[in-house]
């Protein structure tokens, strides 16, 4: 048959071109399959790049943080804060100086010795000036860094509450090995429980038990990350027993397969993100605080909720979430009511409303939440356009160049109402001034109840604006092989820690009590 | 093929190639989105943004920019990507060991279903058996790659269990395993350009056994199936092979969902990757790595026309 001979000419002709190329590099490459301890976690975004300070993407954190890099406090799914490579602290100076007493007999996962001279590199590395942390604002309030005998010093210049926080839950506050930054985008080296393995870039992450490790023994030998754009190959791998876990289902609409049956569990917890309708409140009619208001009162968050999130969130009605110190229920406050809605629109001189466009970012969660939202914002006579766009466009034109009338977007960073007092943050928002002085007055405050009382005032000022449409705290769905144990409760830390991870074990009450009962 | 014709072609092909730089430079460069802003996030200050554009190197002039990534091309020093400090070169020729066997095995499950079942179509055009392998090869069109795919997962991956659900096993780790993972990815792929080609294949075989040559042939005392296997399929060939090269860039965007699909470590991951976070450098390194391939295909076919056929020798 000499015409498929032919045909199979070309394609050799094809692959020859192809081939080659092939040859040009071969890493060493991670295995993919389960061996016994191995623990292979389905998530849905690979990280960029390993290294947590040169990008925020939580995907890089998912994996690193806690995990691999540890901070001298860490975050706990429960929501308090936790000694790791400090045992403790002071905090004098009328809340500017804090003394950490550094961990003695910690070792990298090279076996570098940590001591408090890389404890202020650390910090120093954030601070300097041509650093580009993602979150580096957060740390800008510190005016020096030192180490004294096993302790550091650092100095604020003004008291911040927030302080120990934002150390503990942002990536700033990883304690690294000066002596193997070079090497932290590719070959990242820290004191966590685990160590970096291997990586085959948009596919997985190998990690395998760091022998350094200060940390008591995980129960897990090794953990293997691995990468799904949709949800229905993940839920397949995970129905073929590939993977063991999916941290974060992609859609929880998707999940009621495992719902129904006994071989899985489910285990769910809030998050800090706040899915949001921004509004410009520079933009035309939303300058008018009674549109906005009449906004807030067209959207149900309940069947928004129920649409984008299977049912997996809480209700909002204000920049703060559960958890937060300052956290008030606000979800009441404008409560679907389309009446009152048309009404306040009405009385803001729009008895025939008017048109706006939603631009929505390429987010399931964003889009199925916009169709809704559009609909109702439609009941209620505001003609409203649905525009979809890519993400680095979303950046561009709607963050950077305020160029849009609404969106919605997770705002996922925690305890980030700072934003309301930037005069120039993307929405725009005219009261920022006032904010700014709350904000001042509760770093200021003398006590941390005064200072959170403080802070109430900026979330009811904002509510009361309403400078947005808070719509829902969504929850991290983790479906899980029933028998693997000790997960995360809750998407409040940005890490999936996985040092109380067991098959088979019941976590410790230890574990239990911060929120690692999963 | 005379030496003036094929380098007439090659001289094209490298004019065709350079253009093709300048088209995917200018693009991207026009593309809405700060790689920094988008690297850093919606919490980076203004500060931090134009520190990083400036350490990237994308405050440079753009036509420095261009006569830096083309150095680069010609002397097959690809460099780094900026966000995952990982050389291109390697993460091309990673991702090639996936999409390149992809690609290959693809077209030959989509020829074995075309030559056979385009072959009886024809031969069989009058009654039920030839009605009913040109139906199905319609429909064969109309289901998308990525259906059959998320159909062969169910049913031989958590059904049946036979192989993995998806993912890849390096072909340094095992070649067997390597092969088994891309069996289903090749069969969703191949499927459906077999059912298009078989279209191809059963016109041309139709019009071969219509020629002239043929009736002259059966004439002289050759069967059926003589004329047409020592005759009709070399003339056949003609026709298919073209659509063939035609294939191989649908083949190439087939291979982007189905990789999508089976979570493969390919070419089109490593693009919508690469795009999706604006690393501008492996996006534009592996379009024209895109743009190399169907070039120098479509080169190829047209020089095997000559082999096929000895009227334009």
């Amino acid at each position: 048959m000499r015409t498929r001979m032919k045909a199979a000419v070309v394609a050799v002709l094809a692959l020859a071109v192809a081939v080659p190329a092939a040859a040009l590099g071969f890493g060493h490459v991670a295995r993919s399959h389960t061996a016994s301890g191995t623990l292979v976690i389905g998530s849905n975004v690979a990280p960029p790049t390993l290294d947590p300070t040169a990008s925020p993407a939580a995907a890089i954190d998912e994996v690193f943080d806690y995990n691999v890099y540890q901070h001298l406090a860490q975050l706990t799914p429960n929501g308090g804060v936790t000694p790791v490579l400090a045992t403790r602290w002071s905090v004098s100076n009328h809340g500017r100086t804090y003394t950490f007493f550094i961990r003695k007999g910690v070792r990298f996962s090279n076996g570098d010795p940590l001591t408090p001279a890389d404890v202020v590199f650390s910090f120093k590395r954030v601070i300097a000036p041509k650093s580009t942390y993602p979150y580096k604002v957060l740390m800008a309030g510190i005016n020096s860094v030192r180490a004294r005998g096993w302790t550091v010093v650092v100095t604020l210049k003004t008291r911040d509450w927030s302080f120990i926080y934002n150390m503990a839950a942002y990536s700033n506050g990883v304690i690294l090995d000066p002596r193997a930054v070079k090497q932290m985008a590719t070959s990242p080296v820290g004191t966590g429980p685990f160590m970096f393995k291997s990586q085959v870039p948009n596919y997985s992450v190998d990690l395998v038990r760091n022998p350094y490790s200060w940390n008591p023994r995980t129960n897990v030998d090794a953990v293997t990350f691995r990468y799904f754009s949709n949800a229905n190959s993940e839920n397949a791998a995970l129905q073929s027993g590939q993977i063991q876990v999916i941290d974060n289902a992609l859609n929880p609409n998707d999940i009621g397969v495992f719902k129904s049956s006994s071989k899985y569990k489910i285990v769910h917890g809030p998050t800090n993100g706040k899915v949001q309708v921004t509004i410009n409140n520079s933009s035309g009619p939303l300058s008018n605080v009674l549109v906005r208001r009449a906004i807030t009162y067209a959207t149900n968050r309940k069947a928004i909720i129920q649409a984008a999130q299977g049912g997996y969130g809480i209700p909002l009605g204000s920049g703060t979430v559960p958890g937060d110190p300052w956290y008030i229920d606000m979800a009441g406050r404008y409560a679907y009511n389309p009446a009152k809605a048309k009404q306040l629109l009405t009385q803001a001189g729009y008895p025939n409303g008017f048109s706006l466009t939603l631009t929505l970012p390429p987010y399931s969660y964003a889009t199925t939440s916009g169709t809704l939202v559009a609909a109702e914002l439609n009941a209620v006579g505001i003609k409203t356009t649905i525009k979809n766009i890519q993400w680095p466009l979303w950046l561009s034109q709607v963050f950077t160049n305020h160029n849009f009338d609404l969106t919605i977007v997770d705002h996922v960073e925690a305890r980030d109402i700072a934003n309301y007092a930037n005069s120039k943050y993307y929405w725009q928002y005219t009261g920022s001034d006032a904010v700014s002085k709350l904000l001042t007055a509760a770093n200021a405050a003398p006590t941390q109840a005064s200072s959170a009382a403080t802070y109430k005032a900026i979330v009811r000022k904002i509510t009361t604006d309403a400078v947005n449409d808070w719509l829902y705290v969504p929850e991290a769905v983790t479906i899980a092989q029933r028998g693997v144990n000790g997960l995360p409760q809750s998407g409040r830390t940005e890490s999936f820690y996985l040092g109380y991870a067991s098959f088979g074990q019941a976590p410790s009450a230890a574990a239990r009590a911060q929120g690692y009962g999963g | 093929m005379t030496p003036r014709y094929f380098l007439r072609r090659l001289v094209t092909l490298v004019a065709t190639l350079f253009a093709a730089t300048l088209v995917v430079f200018s693009l991207l460069s026009v593309l809405p989105g700060s790689p920094a802003q988008v690297i850093l996030g919606t919490q980076a200050t203004p500060a931090s943004v134009k520190a990083l554009t400036q350490q990237l190197g994308l405050d440079h002039p753009l036509w420095r920019q261009y006569v830096h990534w083309l150095h680069g091309l010609l002397t097959l020093r690809l460099g780094h990507s900026y966000i995952s400090q990982l050389p291109i070169g390697s993460q091309i020729g990673r991702s090639l060991a996936v999409t390149g066997p992809l690609i290959g095995f693809g077209l030959l499950v989509g020829i074995v279903i075309a030559v056979p079942f385009g072959v009886a179509a024809a031969l069989f055009r009058r009654n039920a058996a030839g009605a009913a392998i040109t139906s199905l090869s319609q429909v064969g069109i109309a289901v998308p790659n990525f259906i059959v795919g998320l159909l062969l997962i169910l049913v031989f991956a958590v059904r049946l269990g036979w192989l993995d659900a998806s993912g890849f096993t390096p072909w340094s780790q095992s070649v067997w395993a390597a092969f088994k993972s891309l069996v289903l990815p090749a069969i969703a792929l191949g499927l459906v350009e077999g059912a298009l080609l078989s279209r191809y294949v059963r016109s041309a075989v139709l019009d071969v056994l219509r020629s002239d040559y043929l009736r002259t042939a059966r004439a002289k005392g050759l069967s059926r199936r003589q004329a047409l296997v020592r005759h009709g399929f070399r003339n056949g060939a003609i026709p298919v092979v073209t659509v063939l090269g035609l294939e191989i860039p649908s083949l190439i965007i087939g291979a982007v969902v189905i990789e999508n699909v089976f979570t493969l470590p390919g070419v089109g991951t490593l693009l919508l990757q690469a795009v999706s976070n604006r690393d501008l450098l492996v996006v534009q390194d592996v379009v024209m790595l895109v743009a190399v391939v169907v070039l120098v295909v479509n080169f190829l076919v047209d020089a095997s026309y000559r082999l096929l056929d000895p009227r334009l020798r």
